[in-house]
């Protein structure tokens, strides 16, 4: 009975969402999160009757046919790359996007991730890093003997010397944009990297044309909605309620079918 | 004499196809950009042996002749992406695939490596003037009411929607595509909602009691074909022991 195999595959699609759905809620509060969506497509279509067969000597022609769909499948999982809030953590190495673009960073391997996640912090040798201690490129070293430091709108990193009046340039934060951000590949850790989907970065400072600026003592917070979330979770458990119901009665037919003598 | 049992089968064969159009409608409950089905059953007319009479008996087999598209507009749900549009009045957009152009009202659009606004599967949806391409400096994409695509640089291309004479002939090819014979038109209304989706048409409620209709009509045939099954059983056995 097919009835049986479309409703599992409605059951299997409904729990890689309630799957999805949970990896969100569970990372609400992580920095800079995306939040993924399922995406479902139907599965092919098998035609019992075909469309334009005739139906009669006359030549009527039937006119949609008999047409059974065999179900649904998971097409993707895709992140949503909106802008999420920004608070103020007051810390002088957060940094948040306003806008396109990711902060690039040195992977211990040499390759070059991508992240949005811009909680910094200095390391021994007073270099800008990661969380995880990952460079922040282009690398960025501020002096031992600085009192304040200023991280512009465009990326410029300001440093107050100690006994100095003016302020000196220490470097500047390059961000990164991609064709299709979508694309990334997510390597956990707040890390993305490229793939062939994303197509190649393009480079450029902040603030300027299709580049976001950047915001010192800001936080960039997931933009997941635990609103949203919700009700796609009571959504998605329905759903498969549903499927299964349909897997019971399919289950009954069949049985009475064998009662028969 | 058997034909009281043939007939019950007949029902009993479209009962289960009409089973797996509401499975598969069930299962497509959450599917964007989706239309559920129903069948379509008629009477099968079989001229009794009888010959001519003033007043013909004849028997009614029952057919399932077509399924028949639902195709009433889906809840729009927003969801905040600048590439998500969805169509509010009667419509679809086209996309190019290998086989052709493809019809559907799934706006889950995205863009690909080269920055080409592509479908889910990467099939390039189709502009008035062919695809759209995005520029690296196209930071915000706009979609207005009318399909036109903007970002600040400028104007992108206008999204190509179009209408059917008979919506209702769609034929579904899986991955909410539909493929049509019929010559489109362009919509003359189109009003394109951009960060937001149209969820599935499907209507729970109605499928599920659609399918208990179908669960119990099936089994009463099945008590009705195992009545027959006695009473011919008991004739045969009277009829017998007159002998």
């Amino acid at each position: 009975m097919r009835s049986l195999n479309i409703a599992a595959t409605g059951m299997l699609a409904q729990q890689r969402n309630v799957e999805v759905v949970s990896n969100n809620l569970a990372n609400m509060n992580t920095t800079a999160y995306m939040r993924r969506r399922t995406e479902f497509q139907d599965l092919l279509y098998q035609n019992l009757r075909r469309v334009g067969t005739a139906s009669s000597d006359t030549g009527t022609i039937v006119p949609s046919g008999v047409q059974l769909g065999l179900g649904v499948k998971l097409a993707a999982v895709y992140r949503i790359h909106e802008q999420g809030n920004l608070t103020a953590t007051d810390n002088t190495f957060d940094l948040a996007v306003q806008g396109r673009g990711y902060f690039r960073v040195q992977l211990p391997t040499g390759e070059i991730a991508y992240t949005r996640d811009g909680t910094f912090q200095l390391n021994a040798t007073g270099q800008l890093v990661t969380h995880d201690g990952y460079t922040v490129l282009p690398a960025i070293t501020i002096p031992n003997n600085a009192v304040d430091v200023t991280v512009n709108q465009s990326g410029q990193v300001l440093v107050k010397l100690q006994g100095q009046v003016a302020l000196s340039n220490v470097g500047q934060i390059q961000i990164a944009n991609f064709p299709n951000e979508a694309g990334l590949n997510a390597i956990g850790g707040n890390l993305y990297i490229e793939s062939p989907a994303s197509g190649a970065p393009v480079a450029g400072n902040p603030a300027s044309t299709g580049f976001g600026a950047i915001l010192q003592g800001f936080l960039e917070t997931s933009n997941v909605n635990p609103v949203e979330e919700i009700s796609n979770l009571i959504s998605a458990q329905r759903a498969y309620e549903m499927n299964s119901k349909v897997i019971k009665a399919s289950d009954d037919m069949m049985s009475s079918l064998s009662q028969l003598r | 004499m058997e034909t009281t049992s043939l007939i019950s089968l007949s029902r009993q064969a479209g009962l289960r196809r009409q089973m797996e159009v509401v499975a598969n409608n069930i299962a497509n409950m959450n599917t964007v950009g989706f239309k559920g089905e129903h069948m379509m059953f008629v009477d099968h007319f079989v001229r009794s042996r009888g010959g001519e009479k003033p007043f013909p008996e004849k028997l009614h087999f029952v057919r399932d002749i077509a399924t028949f598209r639902n195709i009433q507009e889906g809840e729009i749900t927003q969801t905040h992406n600048a590439l998500d549009v969805a169509i509010a009045n009667p419509g679809y957009f086209v996309v190019q695939t290998p086989q052709g152009e493809r019809y559907t009202r799934n706006g889950r659009f995205q863009l690909d490596q080269s920055g080409q606004l592509v479908t889910q599967e990467g099939f390039a949806v189709l502009s008035e003037g062919g695809p759209i391409v995005l520029g690296q400096r196209d930071a915000s994409v706009t979609i207005a009411r009318d399909g036109t695509v903007s970002s600040e640089v400028g104007r992108l291309g206008k999204l190509r929607i179009v209408t059917f004479e008979r919506d209702t002939e769609l034929k579904q090819v899986g991955n909410t595509l539909f493929r049509t014979d019929q010559a489109p038109r362009p919509a003359e209304r189109p009003h394109v909602v951009q960060g937001a989706l149209e969820a599935s048409n499907v209507q729970p409620i109605v499928e599920i009691t659609r399918m208990i209709e179908v669960q119990r009509s099936y089994e009463s045939l099945a008590r009705f074909i195992d009545r027959e099954d006695e009473r011919v059983r008991g004739l045969i056995r009277e009829v017998g022991q007159m002998i």
